[in-house]
């Protein structure tokens, strides 16, 4: 019941946005465009989704290379392996962009948990290392993207998040689920339990990886080819989504879902102002104030529960 | 010299009022088994805890911690480790911090005056430190204690409130704060002291309050300060 | 015993500072044998200059990071004080009065980040981005994305890598840095208030029972920064001559990386602005070195990445949590 007070706020957001675009825009929000329409909100849902097991496992978890591992992904895929070596197969291109996306995850788990260095900082060095190899492979845009992914973005979009979401509803019926959960919320107590915290949290970066790889492939699906300056944007707004979502960044409290739930908030309120033909910049300030506003609700909300436990 | 009273304190909705005072010179112990009120009632003398009832100093009310500060009313918490120090600093700094501002010559803080406070704590206190710039978790748990104390004293309390002053603090050092304490009284401090071992209560108060169910179950004086009937009290047995 | 265990915590500190100074000095000579001219004269004056940029720019996040917060406000920041900066000064403004407006605002939104973050407990990453995001957005909105004006000649006279400071070979700039250092070290080390910070940081549990208040030091503290923040904007402004509003986005990582480099635990509690120099050294020597060596700039920044999480690697390490149990 408390989890789904964490959603209380990205819900209510989510209704009164859908109602909005659905008034101010009803073709693009016909049934019928609804695959278009999870299709372009696909690779924000994506880092989104992205961002939070390595928030979840707490101790300041945090990755921060989530977006420039997409633009890499997008870059090795299209670029090396479908322009330059004709690989075109799904079955090559999926199961690349996962072990791409698994290894930088396996190093930055490396380096926070192995090594101990502070996660922002371990994810910035992969955000700078990763930023500078994409635009060595892609110096500019190439496209297109084989026909196969760039129906993701259209009628099958729904392929990719629903096989995400089933994957993690069948994590959540292992050990693993709580025991992440464990380790964010009170990783001393989680250890003396018995846990295996380094583990989980290096996991935790593992499939961060992997989900950012998924993410970087959504994002080819919409632009239809590879853009090596797209990726790296969806970094914060992805860490901003997660937030709105109730996902606490001190790790132990929300879920993928929440996530998700932010991320497709952000997305209809772009939808929405761009509906109204406003500038970036007014989309901009609006980002900013209805991030601040939903963590200042989610916050005074916690407080009132905490009020009224005691 | 300031009398520290509390009238109609309800700890828990449905329990009975407490009302009790501490004179200067006075220390009052706090018994009972964990969890039955009386690190409440400690709270609440300190301004922490909104609850029905006044707190008074001399008759003045004390509503909230910072209050309570401002009169001299000091409390130190039971945790070492999470409430009391900080592990990144000095023992120099861990003593202090509450009182930084009376070391300041100017704008900045004088290091020989702040010196200076600490080595008279020192002597009083026994502690024994490598060096004052040494971290605080160079030291025994009793040492860091100690440091604690010596923080909480630098502010002239009027009135000390106690949780637990002695857990996890080896015995010569125990002997050594029971003394202090009782030197503290004596020159004319109140003293509020919760402690979860009834021979310590007994030794050192003059008089206990024995806490059940959130209730004062027993007060006990003079005579009738032995441990069979602190237990009996505790346990909610009549006495 | 305790003895030695108290001398290895604090020659650590003192270590990982000396160890980003060497590191600063042995990548200069690196520089020096490998680049001709990497240490003439006009070379290092330029590398002063972007490094004291820099180093003014990170005054806040050393603040903030020793709270054990983080300021990712900082570069929206700068390019807001940047941008109002040079609007005001081109709409015939007098400079100080300029300085007043911008510095006021700066202070007012870092006391709210501060403020929101403390109060309400939510996590400064969010708060500070957010905000960022905002005040961003209302300068854009305000200048339509076209910022005008420039700053005062003095201004640019005082950073100028030309420029010279009575006898010295080097701006105002440098000499003002030496005393801002020596300024933010005495707040540091010697008033209650930089006492409490660093107390603060080090175990907020604790805090309000050594009469610190918490919501005071963070409110303060992120002002502050965002106040250094807007210095530097100005400062860049006179850099670079116009109003730029993404300029302050290099210094979104570089003044993380330079107080990380330099010794602080992003956990709170550890730290200091001489560490920080450092880092701010080691940060400005990697980039001129490897622009210098021609790399292509998408090198440079995977090779600045890579050496960061050597650096960090080699003396950044935080403790295992099992040793907190």
């Amino acid at each position: 019941m408390r989890l789904m007070g964490r959603y209380t706020f990205a819900i209510a957001i989510l209704i009164v946005l859908l109602v909005a675009n659905l008034v101010m825009n009803p073709a693009r929000f016909h049934p019928a465009a609804w695959g278009t329409l999870l299709g372009m909100a696909a690779p924000l849902i994506g880092a989104a989704l992205a961002s939070t097991p390595v928030i979840l496992a707490g101790r300041g978890g945090i990755d921060i290379s989530v977006g420039p591992v997409m633009a890499l992904v997008s870059a090795v895929v299209i670029k090396v392996l479908y322009l330059d070596h004709g690989l075109a197969s799904p079955l090559i291109l999926w199961p690349a962009a996962l072990l791409i996306g698994g290894l930088i995850g396996a190093f930055n788990g490396f380096m926070a948990v192995v090594v101990r260095v502070q996660p922002i900082v371990a994810t910035l060095g992969t955000y700078l290392i990763l930023g500078g190899l994409t635009l060595t492979i892609l110096p500019a845009p190439v496209g297109p993207a084989p026909d196969w992914l760039k129906a993701m973005a259209g009628g099958w979009s729904f392929l990719p998040l629903g096989v995400i979401a089933l994957i993690w509803w069948a994590l959540s019926r292992t050990p693993f689920n709580d025991q992440l959960m464990a380790v964010g919320s009170d990783d001393r107590a989680a250890y003396t339990a018995g846990v295996p915290v380094s583990l989980i949290r290096f996991l935790a970066y593992v499939i961060t990886g992997l989900l950012a790889a998924a993410a970087g492939m959504m994002l080819t699906a919409l632009i239809g080819s590879a853009d090596p300056k797209v990726g790296a944007n969806y970094t914060l707004i992805a860490i901003a989504a997660v937030a709105l979502g109730g996902v606490s960044l001190a790790g132990g409290k929300g879920g993928l879902l929440g996530a998700a739930i932010g991320a497709f908030d952000i997305f209809l309120l772009q939808s929405l102002l761009t509906t109204f033909n406003l500038s970036t910049y007014v989309l901009q300030v609006a980002y900013g104030a209805i991030l601040v506003s939903a963590v200042v609700l989610i916050a005074l909300q916690d407080r009132g529960a905490k009020r009224s436990h005691a | 010299m300031a009398e520290l009273s509390a009238k109609g304190l309800v700890l828990r909705p449905g329990v009975g009022a407490i009302s009790a005072r501490v004179a200067p010179g006075e220390i009052l112990g706090l018994a009972g088994l964990d969890g039955h009120g009386q690190d409440q009632f400690l709270r609440s003398l300190a301004g922490l805890e909104k609850i029905p009832g006044t707190v008074a100093l001399n008759g003045t009310r004390i509503a909230n911690f910072r209050e309570a500060g401002r009169a001299r009313i000091v409390y130190v918490p039971r945790d070492r480790r999470s409430t009391g120090i900080f592990p990144g600093l000095s023992i120099l700094d861990n003593f202090a911090i509450a009182t930084a501002g009376r070391d300041r010559r100017g704008p900045l803080i004088s290091p020989a005056a702040r010196r200076a406070r600490y080595e008279t704590w020192r002597e009083r206190l026994q502690i024994k430190a490598p060096s004052p710039e040494a971290p605080i978790t160079a030291l025994s748990g009793g040492n860091q204690q100690k440091v604690l104390l010596a923080r909480a004293l630098a502010r002239e309390p009027e009135v000390l409130l106690l949780n637990d002053p002695t857990r996890g603090v080896d015995v010569a050092t125990r002997h050594l704060l029971y003394d202090l304490f009782r030197d503290l009284a004596q020159g004319g401090m109140a003293l509020v002291i919760l402690s979860s071992e009834i021979e310590e209560i007994l030794a050192l108060s003059h008089r206990v309050l024995v806490f059940r169910d959130h209730e004062i179950a027993a007060e006990l004086a003079g005579e009738a300060m032995q441990t069979a009937a602190v237990i009996a009290a505790m346990f909610g047995r009549a006495g | 015993m305790s003895r030695i265990f108290t001398g290895q915590i604090f020659t650590g500190m003192k270590a990982r500072i000396f160890g980003a100074f060497l590191v600063a000095g042995a990548l200069h000579l690196i520089g020096t044998l490998l680049i001709p001219g990497y240490s003439a004269p006009f070379a290092i004056r330029a590398l002063l200059v972007i490094a004291a940029l820099l180093a003014v720019a990170s005054v806040g996040q050393t603040l903030v990071v020793i709270l054990g917060g983080i300021d990712l406000s900082i570069p929206f920041v700068i390019g807001f004080a940047n941008v109002v900066a040079a609007q005001l000064y081109g709409q015939g403004w007098h400079f100080g009065l300029v300085c007043l407006v911008v510095f006021g605002l700066a202070i007012m939104i870092g006391a709210l980040n501060g403020a929101l973050s403390k109060g309400l407990n939510i996590h400064p990453l969010i708060v500070t981005l957010g905000i960022g995001m905002i005040v961003q957005g209302l300068v854009l909105i305000w200048t339509k994305g076209f910022p005008a004006g420039s700053a005062p000649k003095a201004v640019s006279a005082f950073v100028s890598i030309g420029g010279s400071f009575g006898p010295l070979p080097v701006p105002a700039l440098i000499p003002a840095l030496l005393v801002l250092i020596l300024l933010v070290v005495l707040v540091m080390e010697r008033t209650p208030w930089g006492r409490q910070l660093y107390a603060l940081g080090s175990n907020p549990g604790a805090a309000p029972w050594a009469l610190i208040n918490p919501l005071w030091i963070w409110t303060s503290t992120f002002a502050a920064s965002a106040f250094f923040a807007a210095l530097a904007g100005i400062l860049l402004l006179g850099f670079t001559g116009s109003a730029y509003g993404d300029v302050g986005q290099p210094y979104l990582f570089q003044t993380i990386a330079a107080v990380v480099v330099g010794g602080a635990a992003l956990i709170g509690g550890r730290g200091s602005y001489i560490g920080t120099i450092a880092g701010v050294l080691v940060l400005t020597e990697i980039n001129t070195l490897l622009i210098g060596l021609n790399f292509s700039p998408a090198s440079v920044q995977a090779a600045f990445g890579a050496i960061i999480l050597l650096l960090v690697s080699l003396y950044g390490r935080e403790r295992h949590f099992r040793t907190t149990v």
